[in-house]
């Protein structure tokens, strides 16, 4: 039976360091997924034009642009580990709840960075108007909390089995559909100058409901 | 087997007295009696995917296959309600609505909801080692129910619909006829039942299985 409940935080914060560096030696993982969510930028923006006032396609497209750049890249944390088989190794010196714990802060790291790069852009390509920025970087925060919170976990598994790039799309799918159906409405509605309230505790109580869920069932993703 | 012919008897009644004795609603006119069959099949549906949440925590606690037999039915049984009420959900839009899709939040839950078995039975097809697609599944189906309150409690509460609880249960006041009232309890009870009962053959079949395959070797032994 798991026993590794412990959850110390030096072995998260030795694992998330880990993540950090082996990422910024190779940039592989980031640099892959930039490259992803720029292309599909351009290619949304020069096949749609600019879209300033059709603010409900706008905040469908700019989640369809990130959930599509979570996808390409989140369930890498944990396949880099299985195709480089250092995940015995890593699983010697901490319990599956921290080396997940570890890689979800690496993730939320990571969705951060990327959206640094890609929200702006959007917005400067798709000839946005200018968001309600408070409730529109609220939105932005709970919707990663989000998808990083089921990403992480379902990258876990989706690493153990066969085929595991092509199934991580479908099987994650359907577990952020919620959060993309709640954010894409929200930002439609700060946009058009409506509240948004209903949305943000949707996307919070959804985000903290995968995380305890997440948190529970960590200690089950490797078999002792 | 009395209490099998007793579900078909009591199935047979319900559906004539719907045609028969149940008066029709004002503004559904005759598509009343969709109710009958595609509410049931919805409950059915959320029932099939708590059983299996249910049954794969307790997998995850015990690691007692027949636990995942349990887990692994009860989601294909919730995909075949799920997929009844949907197209009995769709041939209803189609008569009241004039079309048979058109993304009505009742709408889109349940298609998440067919997501999400369809991506269990992709996950379970992609593991090829019994006691691992055990594990992997049980956490998955525990995770993808987080989404399930969310989806047929949260949402329909939040966007506007045109799904008409309104028309015969109004905020949770129950106002149906009495007629109306005891076949829709009737079915749900037909339904709960066929829906116990084939999940009870289909287990049983699984267990038969499996303890095939683990005879076959020495099987082989004593033919040879």
């Amino acid at each position: 039976m798991p026993n590794g409940a412990s959850r110390s935080p030096a072995a998260v914060w030795a694992i998330l360091r880990k993540e950090c560096r082996s990422e910024w030696r190779t940039r592989y993982g980031l640099n892959a997924a930039l490259l992803f969510a720029v292309t599909t930028l351009v290619a949304v923006s020069f096949g749609a034009g600019r879209l300033g006032d059709r603010v409900d396609v706008l905040s469908a497209l700019l989640w369809i642009v990130l959930l599509f750049a979570t996808l390409a890249s989140l369930s890498h944390a944990f396949v880099r580990e299985v195709e480089g088989q250092t995940l015995s190794m890593l699983r010697r010196v901490a319990s599956p709840t921290e080396i997940a714990i570890g890689k979800l802060l690496f993730n939320l790291l990571f969705l951060g960075v990327l959206e640094i790069v890609t929200v702006p852009l959007f917005l400067i390509l798709m000839g946005a108007p200018s968001p309600r920025w408070g409730t529109f970087l609220a939105l932005l925060a709970l919707g990663s909390v989000a998808l990083a919170a089921s990403s992480t976990l379902i990258g876990g598994l989706i690493a153990q089995t066969r085929g595991r790039g092509a199934l991580f799309a479908g099987v994650s799918f359907p577990v952020l559909l919620p959060v993309l159906a709640a954010a894409v409405s929200g930002t439609r509605a700060q946009w058009q100058q409506l509240p948004a309230g209903g949305e943000l505790r949707l996307l919070a109580a959804y985000g903290a409901a995968l995380m305890a869920a997440s948190l529970l069932l960590y200690d089950h993703l490797w078999e002792e | 087997m009395i209490l099998r012919g007793l579900l078909l008897v009591w199935i047979a009644i319900c559906i004539v007295l719907a045609f028969v004795w149940a008066p029709l609603v004002p503004v559904l006119e005759s598509t009343t009696r969709v109710l009958y069959f595609h509410i049931p099949s919805a409950w059915v549906t959320v029932l099939a995917l708590g059983w299996s949440m249910v049954a794969s925590l307790l997998y995850l606690r015990t690691r007692n296959m027949a636990f995942d037999d349990h887990a692994a039915t009860a989601a294909e049984l919730g995909l075949l309600f799920c997929i009844c009420a949907t197209v009995s959900g769709a041939v209803w839009a189609k008569a009241m609505w004039g079309a048979y899709w058109n993304w009505d939040p009742r709408e889109t839950s349940i298609f998440f909801l067919l997501l999400i078995y369809v991506a269990y039975m992709a996950l379970r097809s992609a593991i090829d080692e019994p006691v691992r697609r055990a594990r992997l599944s049980a956490i998955y189906s525990a995770i993808a129910f987080v989404s399930v309150p969310f989806l047929m409690f949260v949402v329909p509460r939040i966007y506007f619909s045109l799904h008409p609880d309104p028309l015969i249960n109004t905020r949770g006041k129950v106002d149906m006829d009495p007629r109306i009232r005891i076949i829709f309890y009737g079915m749900l009870l037909g339904f709960t039942a066929l829906f116990f009962w084939l999940l009870r053959l289909r287990v049983r079949l699984l267990r038969v299985e499996r303890r095939r395959a683990e005879a076959a070797p020495a099987l082989e032994e004593a033919r040879a």
